[in-house]
């Protein structure tokens, strides 16, 4: 009698499981980011990038919705090796992040799904999206995607080593420099005073240095690249490189560090100034409360004008859907829902410390309100990203490697800048 | 009942005789039967694939555009391997990376001097020499004239740093290996809580490996940073510096594969009688002696083994220079799969990494060919 009473309990449950299955569709999302620690939190208690979209997509999945969001592995490093790998294989994501220096290589080969006439029945504004983020998700006149944010290079500051130098004014501003001269004075103040570096930084990983070296050219009114021409070995870039490399002579900076080390020397208070994105304000902000953390006192300041021109590194994240996911119109749907929710949910997005690029975001008080918000307002006017290139990944490559054979292998810069301006060029063609 | 057997094994070979004479195709058949699984399965996943591989190096063929449109790909013949190998205005000249190619003037006198003393014979002496000159005299000399240019810039150090590595991890392994394995050759229990400890690294995959070591090099966190720290120095950034990240890898690939030659030397010691050693201390032979004719000679292939093995593994290092250095500083400890892949899934020239794969093949084949011919000659 035992086995024909088993068999009926998991007759009944499967007849009980069976609408549910058959009702939701399930979605794969594809994104870096890294994994959240703490997960299970809501988006309001969210801290961090991984948990705060992980928090949004969560809250998605969670809701009667008739739609499963699986989330892909979210590793960085490797994060377009597995995307480019998961379309060539047959088996892109649903839906996936990218970056805005990524959509002309991935919309000129027709990898990404054309948005333009679907996002307003999704239930998105676009002409609520600012200027610059339109631009970003559009190629060739269409649209491929759904901005999430802009992020910036930002200087990270810590205002008890600036104070005790002498560089902090009246209104609790750190005093940042407004030449690559007075940057020198300024990191022999600090030192003279503290002891510690002037600005870290990863000069030896990521690249930080790139877009530090990009965001001085354009300074100077100069591009690296752009229209299918190289322009890496222009007086404007040796100027920039000059600029850097001049604190590792001084030894007010060590090109050694990688993105962990650097951050851990600013944290550690061994340095004044960390140049790193907007996406560790919220991080920052939460570990200078934390009374185990050497620094104490934090700001985040808009990239200071060495030159003429006021400009900052600055990309997009955006959310795309691989031209395969509208084969299958409920996945579509489902896609397009989830961007929606995504694109609705732009503050909570916005704490990490990126700007939001939704107009009305931006123009609301709870915007206003978040945490060192004001400290780097100016970031949105001075925000430039890079010239839109088709193998860009590729380009910033080289730029690295070259300039990393600068400051850590002593080659000339002259040398350098010629060999990666070559390389470049090659790209380019 | 043991009549009866052997009657039933006679009357069953006879019918076998009789039954290979009517179908002599049976015992192939029956050979073909046995192979035919692996045989399928090899060309499935090993031959197609090598094959497809060559077919896709002599493209143009862009990752992501191809998997869209499968018309978007080019055939381009053997550009591919001439913008790797060759490149504008290559030049030769006798004075191009002088002293390293005095190195191969001493490889030559050595070769020559062998194969008067005896120690090789005369057909391995002259394809020492005539590779050695091939590559020392001539290959070396080649480079880039004035205005001229490699097609491919990076892939020469590249290939040097993976035979730096090689260089460095091969024999440092085997010796190594060797050691713990002559010292651990016991029946004590201390001993074989230490084979277990030092084999147990090889368990680990790559990241884990790759995440204990990035830990321990770290000069803020690390296990060597807070050594130096209470030592009163500096601590140094290994995975950062330009003569350090290379030895940085090394050591982390050597702490890992140790224990695999280890326990393969282990074995090969067990192989030997202990006979041997009983006459060679009868004979007053020292320690070092009876290592010398006995321990060593009888593990030579055991040696060969663990050469070839390691040197087909670490050829195809990955993990190590992806994960702990990313291929930095500057391309220091950039190495040949690392850049296959980066050149196939970061940068989709697929054709073009199908290319460099084909010839790290060769590389390793050369390699392994080299080192089986050299132990068939010892044995």
């Amino acid at each position: 009698m035992r086995r024909p009473h088993v068999l009926s309990i998991l007759l009944a449950l499967l007849l009980a499981a069976a609408p549910a299955f058959a009702q939701e569709t399930t979605i794969t999302l594809g994104r870096f980011f890294g994994a959240c620690d703490t997960p299970g939190v809501s988006i309001a208690d969210a801290v961090g990038e991984p948990c705060i979209i992980q928090a949004i997509v969560d809250a998605f999945d969670a809701a009667d919705n008739g739609v499963r969001v699986e989330t892909l592995p979210t590793d960085w490093g490797n994060y377009y090796d597995q995307i480019k790998a998961s379309y060539a294989a047959g088996n892109a994501p649903s839906v996936h992040v990218m970056h805005s220096s990524a959509i002309p290589e991935f919309a000129s080969l027709g990898a990404l799904a054309d948005l333009s006439e679907h996002l307003a029945a999704a239930g998105i504004d676009t002409s609520d999206w600012e200027a610059t983020a339109r631009d970003a998700v559009t190629y060739d006149g269409r649209v491929y995607g759904v901005p999430m944010d802009a992020h910036a290079n930002l200087w990270h500051v810590n205002l008890e080593l600036m104070a005790a130098a002498g560089l902090v004014d009246d209104d609790g501003a750190p005093i940042l420099p407004s030449s690559p001269e007075e940057m020198l004075e300024h990191a022999a103040m600090v030192r003279d005073a503290t002891g510690a570096s002037y600005l870290a930084a990863d000069f030896a990983e990521f690249p930080i240095g790139v877009r530090l070296v990009m965001a001085l050219a354009w300074q100077q009114g100069a591009e690296l690249f752009g229209d299918g021409v190289s322009n890496v070995n222009s007086p404007e870039a040796v100027r920039a490189v000059e600029t850097i490399v001049a604190l590792f002579d001084g030894g007010f900076a060590d090109p050694r560090l990688n993105y962990a080390d650097s951050q851990q020397a600013f944290l550690d208070g061994e340095s004044a100034i960390l140049v790193n994105g907007t996406w560790v304000v919220d991080f920052y902000g939460a570990q200078a409360a934390n009374t185990n953390v050497a620094l104490t006192d934090y700001y985040a300041a808009d990239f200071p004008t060495l030159f003429d021109t006021p400009a900052t590194w600055a990309s997009n994240h955006l959310w795309a859907i691989p031209v395969t996911t509208q084969r299958d119109p409920e996945k579509f749907d489902a896609a397009l829902e989830l961007l929606a929710w995504i694109n609705d949910q732009n503050l909570a997005w916005s704490r990490t410390g990126h700007l939001s690029v939704r107009t009305s975001v931006l123009e609301s008080d709870a915007y206003a309100a978040l945490p060192h918000r004001d400290e780097y307002a100016g970031t949105i006017e001075i925000a430039r990203d890079v010239q839109p290139v088709v193998r860009y990944d590729a380009v910033q490559d080289v730029l690295n490697r070259e300039l990393q054979a600068i400051w850590l292998t002593g080659k000339p810069i002259a040398q350098a800048l010629a060999d990666a301006d070559a390389q470049v060029q090659d790209l380019l063609d | 009942m043991a009549t009866k057997g052997r009657v039933l094994t006679e009357t069953a070979a006879a019918t076998s005789r009789v039954a290979r004479r009517r179908f002599p195709w049976r015992d192939a058949a029956a050979g073909y039967l046995f192979v035919g699984p692996f045989l399928l399965a090899y060309v499935a996943f090993l031959v197609t694939p090598f094959v497809r591989g060559i077919w896709i190096s002599l493209h143009d063929w862009n990752l992501l555009a191809v998997s869209i449109n499968p018309d978007a790909k080019r055939f381009v013949g053997l550009d591919n391997y001439t913008r790797m190998l060759w490149g504008d205005g290559i030049v030769w000249s006798l004075d191009h990376q002088l002293v390293p190619r005095l190195a191969g003037v001493v490889i030559v006198a050595l070769l020559a001097w062998w194969w008067r003393s005896g120690a090789i014979n005369r057909s391995t002496a002259l394809a020492g020499i005539g590779a050695t000159l091939l590559l020392f005299g001539l290959l070396l000399g080649l480079h880039p004239g004035e205005e001229g240019r490699w097609g491919d810039r990076r892939f020469w150090p590249i290939v040097g740093n993976t035979l730096t590595f090689v260089a460095l991890t091969v024999p440092s392994v085997t010796l190594l290996g060797l050691a713990l394995a002559l010292g651990l050759n016991r029946d004590d229990r201390a001993s074989a809580a230490l084979r277990t400890a030092f084999f147990l690294s090889q368990v680990l995959s790559v990241t884990v490996v790759t995440l204990i070591w990035q830990l321990t090099f770290s000069p803020r966190q690390g296990l060597i940073g807070h050594a130096f720290r209470t030592l009163g120095l500096e601590p140094v950034s290994w995975v950062t510096s330009i003569d350090l990240a290379m030895p940085a890898i090394v050591i982390a690939t050597v702490w890992w594969s140790l224990g695999f030659a280890m326990i393969l030397f282990l074995a090969g010691l067990q192989e030997i009688p202990a006979e041997l050693y009983e006459a060679a201390r009868l004979d007053g032979a020292g320690a070092w002696a009876t290592i010398r004719s006995i321990t060593l000679p009888a593990l030579s292939r055991t040696m060969s083994l663990v050469i070839v093995l390691q040197l087909i593994l670490h050829f195809q290092v990955f993990g190590q220079s992806h994960l702990i250095t990313r291929g930095g500083p500057n391309d220091a400890t950039q190495v040949l799969v690392r850049y296959i892949y980066q050149t196939g899934f970061r940068n989709s020239e697929l054709g073009y990494a199908s290319a460099l794969a084909i010839v790290l093949f060769v590389f390793m084949l050369v390699f392994a060919m080299l080192q089986i011919r050299a132990s068939r000659e010892e044995g």
